[in-house]
């Protein structure tokens, strides 16, 4: 059995938000890419909880090779991690992902997923944090003709079907969906773990696969971007917060009065 | 611009009498088909909502189509898309307009991969630009904006709080049967067991007192729920008390949560991280408890405390209650 994860390299999103927050949040000159080579990048955060839902997987005893697949420019050290964590392939498909959308970045997955031997399960981050799409996960289940559960916190694999507990905005639901399936995983599947100082040290011997565009036969039409970024700007928060004084029994009284005032109680 | 149809799509069970977000959905179809000079249409999957007819007078729609069978119930997705991809090979529609729930967060890009156009998410406005259309959606959680440039045939999905709809005059017009042949359609997910929620709804909810990582501990939660119950409204969460395990998932307010859009929010400990941010700015009136006075909340707030949350909560449900 084969379980393909796939992670996105991504501008940590809680500094682009302290950026955002102190109005320091620039576009540069091309109207378009944030400016702050400040920001960290990492492996989004739902994606490393995709690599810990397999590795569930694999400490209720399943078997399988476990392959973490990255399209991005520089993946090495997304790809060294997962190594660390258990990897045995990593892959990564060279492209400036600037000249990428969900679309063809879908279908280099799903090429690559099954030139590279197929998988029974791919799992994927329920969205990347930066462009926020969740569409390359779908993408990719109606590209290769999978089945795809959205919003997984927990996953049971027997022989040749998952039960999958999902975290909806109405609560639990529980799905089963035989295999082949993309399922994209949710925070609520809990922490992450980490790798052992040993087992990184060992990580460095696997080397990742590199692949390009032009060894998936894909066409140029193929991976042509539909959706094209024309435009990036910061939105302005108008701020004009009034801030009540006094001791806690005061400012609560002063809140109440002032929202029946307003209406905005009764 | 051709005359091909802007189509307005929705699915998914409704509340009082019309599917999730058909609204909103439905005032930025309109606006669309004006200014690309197109019909509008709206295709509703399922039974036929009691208010249906109606509102789509109310917002210049010019054909109402139901596809009902019985394989599209809610979390049927295969025949949802089956059923979507031959209504759209039948009408050619220029674009087709979605409300974002987690189940058009599956059918959207499949739909699109199946009628060979673009897909995107988290859209607030639209407008035709030559043959292809532009779109202005919200990245980063909420922290930037950006304008994509999508291609004929796209499928977008609208956020819940993208446009406050106008309604406007016009008579009901009568739904239309659109046959679809589902016969072949085999659901490949089977659901074991249901969602299931019955309490009243934060999307729906006037007011709402949210609590966050602030408030330190589970058992101060209570504090959150008992001002909510003082203030006759409902209690929400930021998404660390979620994966903390103090309250559910269906509490929590945020890009991945819930999209609210009350009268009054309160939000009791939340630092007004842009995820957050983007499940509740669109409140009319903010108030904001925090220790921190610079945290981003109060950039939000219409009025601000800066404080010890379990002081001064429990004063709030005094003064609450006293009123
Ligand atoms: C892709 C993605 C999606 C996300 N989706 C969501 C989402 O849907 N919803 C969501 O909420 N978050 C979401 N987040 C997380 C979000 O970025 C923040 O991490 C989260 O909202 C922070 O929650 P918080 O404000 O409760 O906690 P913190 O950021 O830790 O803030 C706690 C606040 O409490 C204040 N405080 C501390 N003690 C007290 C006290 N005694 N009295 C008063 N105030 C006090 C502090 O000053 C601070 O401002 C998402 C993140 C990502 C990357
Ligand atoms: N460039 C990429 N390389 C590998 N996986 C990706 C890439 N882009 C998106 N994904 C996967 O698809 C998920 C959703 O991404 P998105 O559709 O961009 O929001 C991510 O969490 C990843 O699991």
């Amino acid at each position: 059995m084969r379980i393909v994860v796939c992670v996105k390299e991504v501008l940590d999103p809680d500094a682009v938000n302290n950026y955002a927050v102190a109005g320091r949040l620039e576009i540069g000159a091309d109207g378009k890419t944030l400016t702050q080579t400040a920001i960290p990048r990492l492996m989004n955060g739902y994606d490393e909880q995709a690599i810990e839902a397999a590795l569930r997987l694999r400490d209720a005893g399943a078997e399988f090779t476990l392959c973490v697949l990255s399209v991005g420019s520089d993946p090495d050290k997304l790809l060294k991690h997962a190594a660390a964590l258990g990897a045995e392939e990593l892959i990564s498909i060279q492209v400036d992902p600037a000249t990428l959308d969900p679309q063809a970045t879908a279908k280099l997955l799903a090429s690559q997923i099954q030139a590279s031997g197929g998988a029974e399960v791919v799992f994927c981050g329920r969205q990347a944090s930066d462009d926020d799409q969740g569409v390359v996960p779908v993408l990719i289940a109606e590209h290769l003709n999978m089945s795809v559960v959205t919003v997984a916190r927990e996953i049971r694999l027997e022989s040749d079907a998952l039960t999958i507990i999902r975290a909806t905005p109405e609560g639990d639901e529980i799905v089963r969906a035989a295999c082949p399936a993309v399922v994209t995983i949710t925070n609520e599947l809990g922490e992450p773990r980490y790798p052992t100082a040993s087992a990184k040290i060992k990580a460095r011997r696997v080397k990742p696969t590199i692949v390009t565009p032009a060894e998936l036969s894909l066409s140029a039409e193929e991976i042509a971007p539909k959706v094209l970024l024309k435009q990036q700007f910061v939105p302005e928060v108008q701020g004009n917060c009034e801030f009540l004084e006094g001791d806690a029994a005061q400012v609560a009284g002063q809140l109440l009065e002032k929202l029946r005032a307003e209406g905005t109680l009764q | 611009m051709s005359q091909q149809p802007i189509v307005v799509c929705s699915f998914g069970e409704g509340r009082d009498g019309l599917p999730p977000g058909a609204e909103e959905v439905l005032h930025i179809g309109r606006n669309l088909a004006q200014a690309c000079e197109a019909p509008l249409m709206w295709v509703i999957l399922g039974p036929l909502p009691e208010r249906a007819s109606a509102t789509a007078g109310l917002y210049g729609v010019q054909n109402l189509h139901q596809i009902d069978d019985a394989k599209l119930e809610a979390n049927h997705t295969d025949a949802q898309v089956a059923a979507l991809a031959a209504y759209g090979k039948a009408q050619t529609p220029q674009a087709i307009l979605v409300h974002q729930t987690l189940e058009a967060r599956t059918v959207a890009p499949r739909l699109a991969a199946r009628l060979g156009g673009a897909v995107v998410m988290n859209g607030i406005s639209i407008s035709p630009i030559g043959q292809n259309f532009e779109i202005t959606a919200s990245a980063y959680g909420g922290d930037t904006r950006v304008i994509y440039e999508v291609g004929p045939k796209p499928v977008l999905a609208f956020i819940p709080n993208a446009v406050i709809p106008e309604p406007g005059s016009g008579s009901a017009i009568d739904a239309e049967p659109f046959a679809v042949d589902l016969s072949g359609v085999e659901e490949r997910i089977e659901v074991l067991e249901p969602a299931h929620f019955d309490g009243p709804r934060l999307d729906d909810a006037d007011i709402i007192v949210s609590g966050g990582r602030g408030l330190g501990s589970q058992d101060n939660y209570s504090l959150i729920e008992q001002l909510a119950e003082a203030l006759g409204g409902i209690a929400g969460a930021s998404r660390p008390l979620v994966d903390d395990g103090w309250v559910d998932s269906s509490h929590q307010v945020g890009l991945t949560g819930r999209i609210t859009r009350p009268n009054l929010y309160v939000a009791i400990g939340i630092s007004g991280a842009s995820q957050h941010m983007a499940g509740c700015s669109a409140a009319k009136t903010i108030v904001a408890v925090n220790r921190d006075p610079e945290a981003a909340i109060f950039q939000h707030a219409r009025f601000g405390i800066v404080g010890d949350a379990l002081e001064i909560v429990p004063e709030l449900i005094r003064a609450a209650s006293a009123g």
